[in-house]
């Protein structure tokens, strides 16, 4: 509500019943918007096989579960994106380090990569890795996938790796210093144990966009999610029912993961005091 | 650590210059900007081209996405529960797919009944030269106007959501009291919104929009792939065509940091300005 003190709160059932329309005619724009769904593909003369789908997903012979190319595919985003999620945090603490670092070089380098990642778009970059660096390095798509998804969302990281590291008051560093402590050693003990919850929340939320780049990969046919619904498409022309099925896993996916954040974001003590 | 790099990027250069013997060859890059034709003179080439595409887009896109997602922020800080729903659903829908599915589907099912009904095509076919040629200045060539049309309201709605996120933070960073105040002196809430709330709020909304706007030309790229034909679509066809794919690729992405870093200085300076204005 954005008039708190707009006009003194109706009697209840009033109210009650307005939310009851306002229900109501969200459900009716909903409908009709599926209506016309339904109705512009019926002018295309739309042959819808909703049944046709389920196959794709997955299909039971006796007891066993044989996955579809669509669960083969979402198993192989999730592999995707566990491997560049572990190496985004890698490169993320890295270039964090680095930017911290004395070095003039290093934050330098560091404040290089970050500014070029966030000022090109991601499928240049995914081009980059698989047309000039793959070739060099005899790497095969599934690596310069992983590898470009990782630089991308690493800058990203990096930046909430030196958020979380600059949150630890200064007082953890002076009596890291105090107690004779190397600054390995208050990285190590000290300071990212601490960092690391504040940094939770946002990764994950990082893990969820991670997540929608990785449909990108489609581009150089790593057989992930959105691959083989292309190819499903192109072979069974089922393209609206392919499509929603395949966004409604993502959908699943990252909603899933979206509230996983909001829980531990819940769960976590915003500066926990502990050993770490 | 730094050692390290440096070993990685020396084994790098090393590979490609034992394993790959790759001849470079940067001569033919600038002809691809610009070409000289014998009867038109100078004309912009396919990067040329696909760099003002993409601008363009920018523009355009930047303009439709703030009309989409103001009104969309405004739905979600609505007071009708209704306004609200659509809202929410609207901008979950875009923020939870992938970009890439979501410009698929609008592509292969929006895209094919959009057009029709505003009946572009038609109605290019019968304008007269000089609307072609505003047309042509303001959209690019109009014999792929519908093309253009269809990512360009692709990308706005695609955008329009995190628009009206940033619109609705704006909103309701602005404090109760504001609301509080303009009931105490009797003015209704809309008066209130229109006069009070959102002058405060445009001043919050600006520096994230700005920041918005550089995703928007990131996420621009992507309309390549629906065969939009901007600078990525350029550079597609010429790293296949000529070949020269190390060349092409690396013009293409310091094209976009060019224009991205640029503008994202430049908008930080005019914040630093903002600020020091209002300081006074």
């Amino acid at each position: 509500m954005s008039d708190p003190a707009g006009r003194r709160a109706p009697d209840d059932r009033r109210h009650r019943w307005r939310t009851a329309f306002d229900g109501l005619a969200f459900l009716a724009v909903l409908a009709g918007s599926g209506w016309l769904l339904f109705a512009g593909a019926g002018e295309l003369h739309y042959n819808w096989q909703w049944y046709r789908v389920a196959q794709y997903l997955g299909r039971f012979e006796g007891d066993e579960f044989w996955a579809g190319p669509l669960l083969h595919g979402l198993g192989v985003t999730l592999e995707l994106t566990g491997w560049s999620l572990s190496l985004t945090v890698a490169f993320g603490l890295a270039a964090a380090l680095l930017r911290r670092s004395a070095s003039w070089t290093g934050h330098a380098l560091a404040r290089v990569y970050v500014e070029i990642v966030r000022n090109t778009p991601m499928l240049v970059q995914l081009y980059l890795v698989y047309f000039v660096l793959a070739p060099i390095l005899d790497m095969d798509r599934f690596a310069a996938a992983v590898l470009a998804l990782a630089l991308f969302e690493g800058a990203f990281a990096a930046e909430i790796f030196r958020a979380g590291i600059e949150a630890i008051p200064r007082g953890q560093w002076e009596a890291g210093r105090a107690l004779g402590l190397s600054s390995y050693a208050i990285y190590r003990r000290v300071i990212l144990p601490q960092a690391i919850r504040l940094v939770l929340p946002p990764l994950t939320g990082l893990a969820v966009s991670l997540i929608k780049h990785s449909a990108l990969v489609s581009v150089i046919a790593v057989a992930d999610l959105t691959t083989e619904g292309r190819n499903l498409i192109a072979d069974t022309f089922m393209t609206f029912e392919l499509w929603f099925t395949v966004a409604a896993l993502y959908l699943a996916l990252t909603t899933g993961l979206s509230m996983l954040a909001g829980w531990l974001e819940r769960r976590l003590p915003l500066r926990g005091v502990g050993h770490g | 650590m730094l050692a390290v790099l440096f070993g990685l990027l020396g084994y790098v250069l090393h590979r490609a210059q034992s394993h790959f013997h790759y001849n470079w060859d940067w001569r033919l890059i600038p002809g691809y900007f610009v070409r000289h034709d014998p009867e038109r003179g100078w004309i912009l080439n396919l990067l040329g081209q696909g760099f003002l595409a993409t601008v363009r887009l920018a523009l355009w896109g930047g303009l439709l996405a703030a009309a989409i997602g103001g009104v969309m922020g405004l739905c979600r800080v609505s007071r009708s529960l209704f306004l609200r729903l659509l809202g929410r659903t609207y901008v979950e829908l875009v923020r939870n797919t992938p970009p890439l599915v979501f410009i698929f589907i609008f592509y292969f099912f929006l895209g094919g009944q959009l057009m029709p009904v505003l009946d572009v095509e038609n109605r290019i076919a019968e304008a007269s030269p000089e609307t072609l040629a505003v047309l042509a200045l303001l959209f690019g060539r109009p014999e792929l106007l519908p093309n253009f049309l269809s990512g360009l309201v692709c990308l706005a709605l695609f955008e329009g959501a995190y628009v009206a996120e940033i619109v609705r933070a704006g909103i309701e960073s602005i404090p109760r009291g504001q609301w509080e105040g303009a009931a105490a002196l009797g003015l209704p809430p809309r008066p209130t919104l229109a006069k009070i709330i959102l002058p405060q709020a445009l001043r919050a909304v600006v520096p994230p929009l700005a920041g918005q706007f550089i995703s928007l030309i990131k996420d621009s790229a992507l309309i390549s792939l629906i065969s939009i034909q901007e600078l990525t679509f350029a550079g597609t066809e010429l790293a296949v065509s000529s070949g020269r794919v190390f060349e092409v690729w690396l013009t293409v992405a310091a094209l976009y940091f060019l224009l991205c870093f640029g503008l994202a200085r430049l908008f930080r300076r005019l914040e630093g300005r903002l600020v020091r204005h209002r300081g006074r």
